[in-house]
């Protein structure tokens, strides 16, 4: 690609301290409390109508919240404005504008700025063809693919070169091809600009491919904050771990400093919660290994049982086992080396969890 | 090789194919398109003939006649009236609209209702309310003398002032329903857009909002003009006789003298100058924006 | 009880069925006669087509019209629809050289011995009733004080205020004349271009130019104008309406213009010799006078005023009493017939200005 004038420019943290929002009596904003640093990633990730959209419009300036202040870098922007905060934003529907053409769109917030003639022409260049669409300046909005509107809306986004970026869902109305395509775009676009960017979406693997952090949000609060990783591995509570990925849960005690599974003392590599209450074993189906007869899985919790149904699945396959007590598991194989350990209904099969995959989360959904 | 042949007639079969289609369903409309023809071109085609007709057969007297003084001056009050009527009534109905469209849906309903009442009351009788409102002894006249405003009577009414009050009324909501509509279907997020990329409210306005209204504006104004340009009852009632309207000739050449092919040419002429005009923005600004597209 | 209703009944039924009353109208013949409508084709019916009916033995069908386009247009069709129909005199003079009415015989013209020729009375034309296009005034605007003629209504330093004046040349050019101190009896024919200049003068002053008998009586009822040129019998109309805010309204004949209104057969009417027989009795002095007691409106024989049937009060309004007749002058009807056109067209011009 050609050496482009946009460069990464000091990107600004960002501080969003205990917003509340309220529709009447409906709270879409319960206090909610969240860091950005600056050039972070982030994923606002919830069910719909979690109040992902009221936090990035509180963002951006487009809803007034109820209390709480808003800082980007030192700067206090809680009253500022829409049209004075300097965040690029692309909207779930693009909001391009239909009377302009694409150039004229890219070229509209740097007018607005009163930059040079020579100097705009040159910036929407640069930008156009940062999201590869150099050719296509004088398309109107009408002509273009939805991809292609999402990289328009994407380059009028960052031409000005803001130092925070908002995106609503932007690629949800594209096809999953072309979604995962734009995911590493605008992944590798964000590596190059350094923004800090604040994405939206309800799609949990989305979440997970792009960001550096992911904030789970439910109920208008943010119910969990890391890497995706610790998201994924290490859920919280009964709801993150539900939300993301698959789960099953296995009733646990919590008793003299360890977890027990009915008489089973669970092996683990971290200390079970001291909390009281009900609390459950999360299994997600592809942290089990089938074991053969001959493993005697040292060193593994141990799970035996009847196979009731294998589903195949392409790259792998789906068993699902039924434990003594009517309990139910299910345990995902890869299909590649399954003929090691044949498994059919009706058979006897034996499961292993290692000590660092058990996560035990409180029984109730937000403890 | 075989493939390109397959190709080829294929392709000659679709066409027959598509061809075949569209006249089907466009042979659907034939008895609409008749029925048009008849009750709206037919009449046209008539108008056009009876003007070239004199008692001895084809003649353009009718038309030489109308370069008289009289008719020039008419000609031109009648396209001044209807520009400066058109133009009030995007001045009014503009910020009517919008307020209207940005209002809550209650509100909007109800401020909507008081624009659509005028329409569903008679002509005459607005004429009559705006006489009885405006006339040197009229409500308004009163009220100003009686404050103190002013010493003699102003002269609001038998003027051009009054019959231009008078269409602008009745012109108002043709402005504001199509204006109303657009703006309706206006999505908040390109203002939000607009104001995110660092327009001010006022900017936004300006360069996102009224552009995407545009569409509107253009039937407002197209439907208020030509409507204007045909007026009669309202410049005959208000405007003392001075104001002479295009249609007030055609009138008095039909009832006085019985031309019809006077009468007839003075049709003809309004037509082709009103077809001229719209010609004239459609190539300024393009056809589809007018009819509403984008 | 019972029985008599139920007999009563059927012996009606009978007699419809029998269609009694349609067999009487099919013997009589119809009449078809155009007119104004409203108040005045009321009077008209009151006082003439009654006594036509009766002494005609003729069933009398009204239409309406709404000027001179009818009578040509049905004439055209070759079948015209109305027997008789009522027209402005010039409307009458100009159909007359169209060629589109039936001559009278020589009965009829015996019969129209009385109304004067200056009326514009021809062997085509008969004229029936007389009005007069007067000077109206408010009272309140000047008190005490009667408007001369004409030089009065263009003199607004002595009589301050606004006017209105009819929206066609056909008045203003000879009141303009005669405001320039043209004799009355020395108009025709009219001095254009005098006239024209002088009617610029009043132009200023002119608030409405009405286009409707109407209108000429609303703006001066509401007080939008002070002086009125309009025809006698809208303005003598509102002394017997209660105020508006224009309060009192006064008239004048003095300089009046006196017009009227004819009888004519349109070419080619079904029945024609019935339609001259009923104009024949409606020009009867007596039959004439009639119109007066129901509406404002002046009889066109003279010696109609000699019959006894219009009260001594009542021809004091009238604008061709022998008291009033003098104060004004009669328009020629063939000047206008000629030169309409021309005038119509300079006048639009004027006001266009
Ligand atoms: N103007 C409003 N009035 C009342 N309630 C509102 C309004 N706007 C949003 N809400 C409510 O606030 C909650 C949060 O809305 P928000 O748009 O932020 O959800 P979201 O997380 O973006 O959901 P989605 O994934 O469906 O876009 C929802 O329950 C919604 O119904
Ligand atoms: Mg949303």
């Amino acid at each position: 690609m050609v050496a482009v004038g946009l460069q990464a420019t000091a990107s600004l943290p960002i501080s969003i301290r205990s917003i509340t929002k309220r529709y009447g009596a409906f709270t879409a904003l319960d206090a909610v409390d969240l860091e950005v640093d600056s050039g972070e990633f982030l994923t606002l990730l919830g069910p719909s109508g979690s109040g992902k959209t009221t936090l990035l419009m509180v963002l951006a300036g487009f809803i007034r919240p109820e209390s709480g202040t808003v800082l980007f870098g030192e700067r206090d922007v809680s009253l500022a404005p829409p049209h004075k905060r300097d965040v690029g934003m692309v909207f779930q529907n693009y909001a391009l504008f239909p009377h302009m053409s694409v150039a004229g769109n890219v070229a509209y917030p740097l007018k607005l700025r009163s930059i040079p003639k020579a100097e705009v022409g040159r910036r929407v260049r640069e930008a156009l063809e940062l999201v590869q669409l150099g050719t296509l300046g004088e398309r109107r909005i009408d002509q273009l693919s939805g991809g292609q509107r999402q990289r328009v809306a994407l380059a009028r986004a960052i031409v000005f070169e803001p130092r925070i970026l908002l995106m609503d869902e932007p690629l949800s109305a594209l096809d999953k091809k072309l979604r995962e395509e734009m995911q590493i775009e605008v992944r590798n676009l964000h590596r190059r600009l350094g923004l800090t960017t604040v994405y939206v979406t309800h799609d949990q693997r989305e979440a997970l491919t792009m960001s550096d952090r992911v904030a789970v949000i439910d109920g208008g609060r943010v119910r969990q904050i890391g890497r995706p990783r610790d998201i994924y591995e290490r859920p919280d509570s009964r709801f993150i771990a539900e939300f993301i990925g698959e789960s099953q849960f296995l009733p646990v005690v919590l008793r003299d400093g360890a977890a027990w599974l009915d008489s089973h003392r669970l092996a683990v590599e971290r200390p079970p919660p001291t909390a009281q209450g009900a609390h459950l074993l999360v299994v997600r189906p592809e942290k089990l290994t089938v074991l053969p007869a001959a493993d005697s899985g040292h060193g593994l919790n141990l799970f035996e049982g009847t196979v009731k149904e294998v589903v195949y699945q392409g790259e792998s396959s789906l068993v699902y086992v039924s434990l003594a007590g009517g309990l139910e598991l299910s345990v995902r194989r890869p299909s590649r080396g399954a003929d090691a350990v044949p498994v059919a209904p009706g058979a006897p099969i034996r499961m292993g969890l290692a000590p660092a995959d058990v996560v035990i989360v409180p029984a109730e959904l937000h403890p | 090789m075989t493939v390109s042949t397959g190709g080829s007639a294929n392709l000659g079969a679709y066409r027959v194919a598509e061809r075949r289609e569209r006249w089907l369903l466009q042979s659907l409309v034939v008895p609409g398109l008749a029925l048009i023809g008849l009750i709206a071109l037919a009449p046209i085609g008539w108008l056009f003939w009876m003007s070239v007709q004199g008692s001895s057969g084809f003649t353009l007297d009718h038309y030489q006649r109308l370069l008289d003084e009289s008719y020039l001056r008419t000609l031109k009050t009648t396209f001044e009236l209807s520009i400066l009527v058109t133009v009030l009534s995007i001045a009014l109905g503009y910020p009517l609209a919008y307020l209207i469209s940005q209002a809550r849906p209650r509100l909007a309903a109800l401020l909507m209702l008081l624009v659509l009442f005028p329409v569903w009351t008679s002509l005459l009788v607005r004429c009559y309310a705006w006489l009885v409102l405006l006339q040197r002894r009229g409500v308004v006249n009163s009220w100003l003398q009686d404050m103190g405003i002013i010493d003699a009577p102003l002269k609001l009414m038998h003027n051009f002032t009054g019959t231009t009050i008078g269409m602008l009324h009745i012109m108002l909501p043709f402005m504001i329903l199509p204006l109303y509509a657009s703006m309706r279907s206006i999505d908040r997020d390109y203002m939000r857009a607009a104001a995110n990329l660092g327009a001010s409210p006022v900017r936004a306005f300006w360069q996102v909002f009224v552009p995407l209204s545009l569409p509107g504006l253009f039937a407002g104004i197209i439907i208020v003009f030509v409507l204007c340009l045909g007026f009669y009852v309202t410049p005959a009632l208000l405007g003392g006789g001075r104001v002479y309207m295009w249609s007030m000739q055609i009138e008095r050449n039909v009832t006085y003298y019985a031309d019809w092919g006077a009468a007839s040419a003075l049709g003809v002429v309004l037509l082709a100058l009103t077809l001229g005009i719209l010609w004239a923005v459609g190539r300024l600004i393009g056809f589809d924006r007018i009819v509403g597209g984008k | 009880m019972a029985r008599t209703i139920r007999s009563a009944v059927s012996i009606s039924v009978a007699a419809l069925l029998l269609g009694a009353p349609a067999a009487m109208a099919q013997d009589k013949k119809v009449l078809t006669i155009s007119s104004w409508g409203g108040a005045f084709q009321k009077a008209q019916k009151e006082a003439w087509f009654a006594i036509v009916e009766k002494e005609l033995n003729v069933t009398i069908k009204e239409d309406n019209t709404s000027g001179i386009a009818d009578v040509r247009t049905q004439v055209a069709s070759g079948k015209p629809t109305w027997d008789l129909t009522t027209q402005g005199a010039y409307s009458c003079k100009l159909l007359e050289k169209e060629g589109r009415l039936e001559k009278f015989d020589d009965q009829t013209m015996k019969a129209l011995a009385d109304i004067p020729t200056a009326l514009g009375r021809s062997d085509q034309c008969a004229p029936q009733i007389v009005y007069s296009v007067a000077i109206g005034w408010r009272d309140k605007a000047y008190p005490g004080k009667e408007p001369p003629g004409w030089a009065a209504f263009w003199d607004v330093k002595n009589f301050p205020g606004q006017r209105s004046v009819r929206k066609h040349p056909i008045y203003a050019l000879e009141m303009a004349l005669i405001a320039d101190g043209v004799p009355m009896d020395k108009l025709y024919p009219l001095d254009v271009d005098r006239a024209f200049k002088k009617l610029e003068e009043l132009k200023p002053h002119v608030l409405v130019w009405w286009a409707s008998g109407a209108q000429s009586a609303q703006v001066i009822k509401d007080g939008e104008v002070d002086m009125v040129a309009a025809w006698n019998g809208r303005i003598q109309a509102l002394e017997s309406e209660p105020e508006g805010k224009g309060g009192k309204i006064k008239t004048t004949f003095n300089q009046q213009i006196l017009v009227s209104d004819h009888w004519m057969i349109p070419k080619g009417a079904a029945n024609k010799d019935l339609a001259m027989k009923a104009i024949a009795i409606m020009s009867r002095p007596e039959v004439n006078a009639r119109i007066s007691n129901y509406i404002n409106y002046a009889p066109s024989n003279s010696k109609s005023y000699d019959t006894g049937v219009i009260a001594k009060e009542k021809e004091a309004g009238l604008p061709n009493s022998p008291a009033n007749a003098k104060k004004g002058f009669i328009q020629d009807n063939q000047w206008w017939v000629d030169n309409a056109d021309a005038m119509v067209k300079r006048f639009d011009a004027f006001l266009q200005r």
